[in-house]
């Protein structure tokens, strides 16, 4: 037998990189000068349209004219447009419209949507395939091109109503809220499925008591998406409804222009206490938009 | 209380792939029984089967005296752990294991009873506020037992319920499952595709591949008598050496050639294998029944060393025999001294090999 050789080899380790330690020594960064400018302008740009509406709410109708832009001070303020637009909006009355259209058509979107969405992700058949890839394409259908139809259909089903209405925004934004919650339901486990049907869940509330809470995150995006588009939107409820005392914000807000004058001071007026519920929601909802829901249920 | 009865249990799923081959299997009542195979044995489709949670094509599915092909999971007296734990993120601790009873209406101090009964056993009474996220992963897969345990079922079922924790907590789980079980002392049904959990926890093993039922039996059973060349390799660490060989006779001994070594067998196989002599066989022998010694003995080979692996109480040593490779698991005191590329006598223990038939693999020496 070969009597082995034991070579001392020295092991060499690679020199430890010095890391700075927070409250002991900051790095500092240099701050990237071209891309502050950017991010200013286009705050700027994002944000002057906030300016524009905000301070001429609070003009007469000349001072808007002389000067868009500048502060409403002077003979040039008016404190009595915010009253005076509330009045011309009946906004009790208009906001209740508004309100009960959006959330109700909201509400309804969700339900539809998240149901939908989970058959067809737990279903895989050809037929399910077919059918969210339908979904898919309805979106690119644009609504000019099924209003009129779609609104004279209404008109013989004697839809033109809110609720019509309702019903005509299920139809509108469930295809984009299908193919959000779909994306959100495959990283869902199965298992947590399973389980409840071993816990004695039937198919309902399996889906209310395990599928629907966890879909929190996604359920917020899709009601702002919804909500959004829904309050501010003007076409629809303009073709459907033609009743005054079922007027919705917007559609109040085309009472301002009329066709030999135009009250743009009342109109900013009412454009902010329009936009103050959507802001308050928006703030709201974004708290609710947690990340990794589901941490913790699975490995 | 309940058995757990298979028959002729097949699964075929709609793009006309079997899954499960016509499975027989009685699961006796209060028995800790351990599915156990390679992936895509169907052990966890098995389960799910039996869980209700997949459909079987035929045959039938019997749970203490009801036939349950027709019952949904709720009612069948089942309760599953699954691999990934699958608790309700959105739950407390105490809601995940309250919430099967609540749906079943309980009084809410019933409930609660119960809860922190499960509680107690699995020493979780202190996790009871918090949500899944907040917990450990052996914390985790201890709240799903807990949330099975609150429902008082006939039978649990285990699908791989350790694979997820680190090799220190499975140990630590394992036991814990096994005193569960003689706490309980509920039929169980156990899932896993590691050996080790399989002959420490079950009472009896069933060794799946491909769909089918290989054996059935006690873990020393299967690791001294296994039935066929597939439980012989699939079970043990390291695997049973398993080499092609010839059956051939010598006046009055019969011999088992492998590769150009010639093993005398025992008297005792001899007499079971005499009707394949001429035949092509597999022979397998444990590594542990290999010794170091002299080659010149009747069962002797010599063998060049081509590795060591120390464990520490043994060491596992792999060799050639012309051309074969084999593996010897030795006391670590033997071990001392061998070196890498030397050559050594190495004696196979010819009373505990084993001769499997060559195209059927069935143990022809049992």
């Amino acid at each position: 037998m070969e009597a082995k050789q034991i070579v001392k080899t020295e092991t060499t380790y690679p020199p430890i990189q010095k890391k700075s330690v927070k409250g002991t020594k900051k790095t500092k960064k240099k701050p990237n000068i071209k891309l502050g400018a950017l991010a200013i302008v286009i705050a700027i740009l994002f944000l002057s349209p906030f300016y524009i509406v905000l301070t001429n709410s609070f003009k007469t109708q000349k001072g808007i004219f002389l000067n868009v832009m500048s502060l409403p001070f002077g003979e040039y303020f008016s404190s009595s447009n915010y009253v005076e637009a509330f009045h011309e909006l009946n906004f009790i009355r208009s906001f209740m419209n508004s309100l009960f259209i959006t959330v109700s058509s909201t509400i309804i979107i969700i339900i539809f949507a998240s149901m939908a969405a989970w058959m067809l992700v737990r279903t895989k058949t050809k037929l399910s395939t077919f059918l969210f890839f339908l979904f898919a394409v309805a979106m690119l259908i644009p609504f000019q091109s099924v209003m009129l139809p779609l609104v004279r259909i209404m008109g013989i089903l004697g839809f033109l109503n809110p609720y019509g209405l309702v019903f005509m925004y299920l139809g509108f934004g469930s295809s984009l809220s299908i193919i959000l919650y779909h994306g959100f339901i495959k990283n869902i486990p199965v298992e947590l499925e399973e389980a409840a049907v071993i816990d004695g869940c039937n198919k309902l509330q399996t889906f209310w008591y395990i599928v629907f809470p966890l879909l929190k995150p996604i359920t917020v995006t899709v009601s702002i998406l919804n909500v959004m588009w829904i309050w501010n939107d003007f076409l629809l409820p303009q073709l459907v409804i033609n009743r005054p005392e079922w007027h919705t914000i917007p559609l109040r807000m085309f009472y301002f222009f009329g066709q030999y004058s135009r009250k743009w001071h009342l109109a900013l007026a009412g454009l902010v206490i329009a936009m103050i519920p959507i802001i308050i929601f928006y703030f709201f909802a974004q708290k609710h938009i947690i990340k990794g829901v589901t941490d913790g249920s699975s490995k | 209380m309940a058995k757990v009865i298979l028959n002729a249990v097949e699964k075929v799923y709609p793009n006309d792939f079997k899954a499960v081959h016509g499975i027989d299997l009685e699961i006796k009542d209060k028995e800790f029984m351990v599915f156990v195979g390679p992936s895509g044995c169907a052990k966890s489709t098995t389960l799910r089967m039996v869980a209700g949670l997949e459909e079987i094509t035929s045959g039938t599915i019997t749970i203490g005296d009801r036939v349950v092909n027709d019952v949904p999971p709720k009612d069948r007296g089942i309760a599953m752990v699954f691999q990934n734990y699958a608790l309700y993120p959105h739950m407390t601790v105490y809601e995940n294991m309250a919430f099967s009873l609540k749906l079943k209406k309980m009084p809410k101090n019933v409930i609660d009873q119960k809860v922190r009964e499960a509680a107690k056993i699995l020493e979780i009474e202190d996790l009871l506020k918090r949500k899944p996220k907040e917990l450990s992963g052996g914390q985790r897969q201890r709240v799903a037992v807990g949330r099975s345990i609150v429902r008082d079922p006939d039978v649990f079922l285990f699908d791989e319920p350790l694979s997820n924790l680190d090799a220190k907590l499975r140990v630590h789980m394992r036991v814990q499952l096994s005193l569960l079980h003689k706490k309980l002392n509920t039929t169980m049904i156990y899932v896993t595709h590691d050996q080790v959990e399989a002959m420490t926890m079950g009472d009896r093993i069933c060794v799946m591949n491909l769909g089918r039922i290989m054996q059935v039996d006690t873990p020393l059973n299967l690791y001294h008598q296994p039935s066929n060349k597939f439980v012989a390799g699939f079970i043990g660490s390291p695997a049973m050496n398993l080499i092609e060989g010839e059956l051939l006779k010598n006046n009055d001994t019969i011999l088992v050639k492998i590769g150009e070594v010639k093993l005398p067998l025992t008297p005792n196989k001899a007499e079971k294998v005499r009707s394949h002599i001429g035949k092509k066989v597999w022979f397998g022998i444990r590594p542990e029944d290999i010794s170091i010694g002299d080659h010149e003995t009747q069962n002797g080979v010599l063998g060049r060393i081509q590795v060591l692996e120390h464990m520490g109480s043994e060491t596992f040593l792999y060799f050639e025999v012309d051309g074969l490779k084999i593996t010897a698991k030795i006391d670590s005191m033997d071990a001392k001294g061998l070196q890498v590329q030397e050559c050594h006598g190495f004696i196979f223990d010819m009373e505990k090999c084993h001769i499997f038939d060559y195209d059927s693999e069935e143990n022809i020496s049992l």
